[in-house]
């Protein structure tokens, strides 16, 4: 259940979610926080279970925390996408899955977005979509997307994206989250 | 049994560490080694004292990576299993983060390696290291020495008459040496070291690149 979305342009990242958590056929939460920062450049969004994805989201501020102190320079997108496919890695690997996908998106030397599954593969992106209303957003994002868009333009097709998933998909709805990271960092 | 029999192992009567003393001073009958940096490039050069005849001379430069190499003095192989050490901790960052090593945290492992042997009753490993790499943030020079200790620095030298070496290119060292310029300056801080003319095997690394060549 979810509808999760990214999209990267020249000028930075959107990530945008619905807020819908479902238990089954019962919505369980109207107001669900599926986007998580996990620094001032870095956000993630997450479909699957909640309880594993927000553990690999503690998991990986721990380890990017540490390694930041360690070596004394900030870890690029990719590298934080790397420390969660890792734990998913691992977590197949050992018959103990973490059943989350993430939307890994931010802003390095130039604007990234990421897409993580349960097997810990990662392909970069310009756009992309996750959870059951994935394939309605797409939709919109296929139709809509084109590599010159502002951020504003951006951010208005996944809204776009996820309203459409929210009227199709029974598991997606209750309003839409976004956030945008502009290139240079920080929350707009 | 008298009381003579228990000389300190670890801390001598000034508090320093006996066992790093000898092993630096064991460094400094090495061959000798110099590494020089500006923020394009960086070159590493080691003296190899010509054996007798019919015995090849022994490689001292190092791949430990594609952006990074090391060189140094001291018993060779002391050195070759740093060496190792240094290849192993470059993949297994390799293999976690999926970029290459960062010059700093590569110096660091290193020294916490070295540091280990400082804590018990065994031999140090009586070997410096220079090490010399490309990264994210640019091109990288650092030394490592028997006692963990390692510093990043635009020149170093270690083993025979290293001081000499050292005092030499500091005279003579400048940010916006030239490639040529400053493997010139090698050759001779190396030669005024041992007051002969020298045998040198060189190691570089290119910031354009990021990668370390061992030369030939």
């Amino acid at each position: 259940m979810t509808t999760i979305v990214g999209i990267k342009t020249k000028e930075g990242v959107v990530l945008a979610s619905d807020k819908r958590a479902s238990k089954g056929f019962f919505i369980a939460s109207k107001d669900a926080k599926k986007i998580y920062q996990i620094d001032t450049r870095t956000a993630a969004a997450i479909a699957g279970q909640v309880s594993d994805a927000e553990y690999l989201v503690n998991l990986v501020r721990a380890q990017k925390k540490l390694m930041q102190l360690e070596r004394g320079f900030e870890l690029s997108v990719f590298e934080i996408t790397k420390l969660i496919s890792n734990a998913a890695y691992y977590g197949l690997r050992s018959y103990a899955p973490f059943l989350a996908e993430f939307i890994v998106a931010g802003v390095d030397s130039e604007p990234r977005i990421y897409s993580t599954d349960v097997s810990g593969a990662i392909s970069p992106e310009v756009f992309t979509s996750s959870g059951s209303g994935s394939p309605i957003a797409y939709g919109v994002l296929e139709s809509s997307y084109n590599d010159s868009l502002t951020l504003d333009e951006a951010k208005n097709i996944a809204d776009k994206a996820v309203r459409a998933a929210m009227q199709r998909d029974p598991g997606s709805g209750d309003g839409v989250e976004i956030i945008t990271i502009p290139l240079g960092g920080g929350q707009a | 049994m008298g009381p003579e029999r228990y000389q300190p192992f670890f801390y001598g009567p000034e508090g320093r560490l006996v066992q790093v003393e000898y092993a630096l001073e064991a460094v400094s009958r090495g061959s000798t080694t110099v590494g020089i940096r500006t923020d394009s490039f960086a070159i590493v050069a080691s003296h190899v004292r010509p054996p007798r005849e019919l015995v090849d001379p022994f490689d001292k430069i190092f791949e430990i990576d594609e952006h990074s190499g090391a060189t140094g003095s001291g018993y060779i192989s002391d050195m070759l299993r740093l060496v190792d050490e240094l290849r192993l901790e470059a993949q297994q960052y390799k293999l976690t983060m999926d970029t290459p090593i960062d010059m700093y945290t590569l110096a660091k492992r290193l020294g916490q390696f070295i540091h280990e042997f400082t804590l018990y009753a065994v031999r140090l490993p009586a070997a410096s290291i220079i090490l010399a790499g490309a990264d994210q943030r640019g091109v990288h020079l650092y030394q490592v020495d028997p006692s963990g200790t390692f510093s990043r620095g635009s020149a170093f030298a270690v083993g025979k008459n290293a001081d000499k070496a050292v005092d030499f290119i500091v005279k003579s060292y400048r940010k916006d040496l030239s490639f040529d310029e400053a493997k010139k300056l090698v050759d001779q801080a190396v030669e005024t070291a041992i007051a002969e003319k020298p045998l040198l095997q060189y190691g570089y690394v290119n910031i354009d690149t990021r990668s370390f060549v061992k030369q030939k």
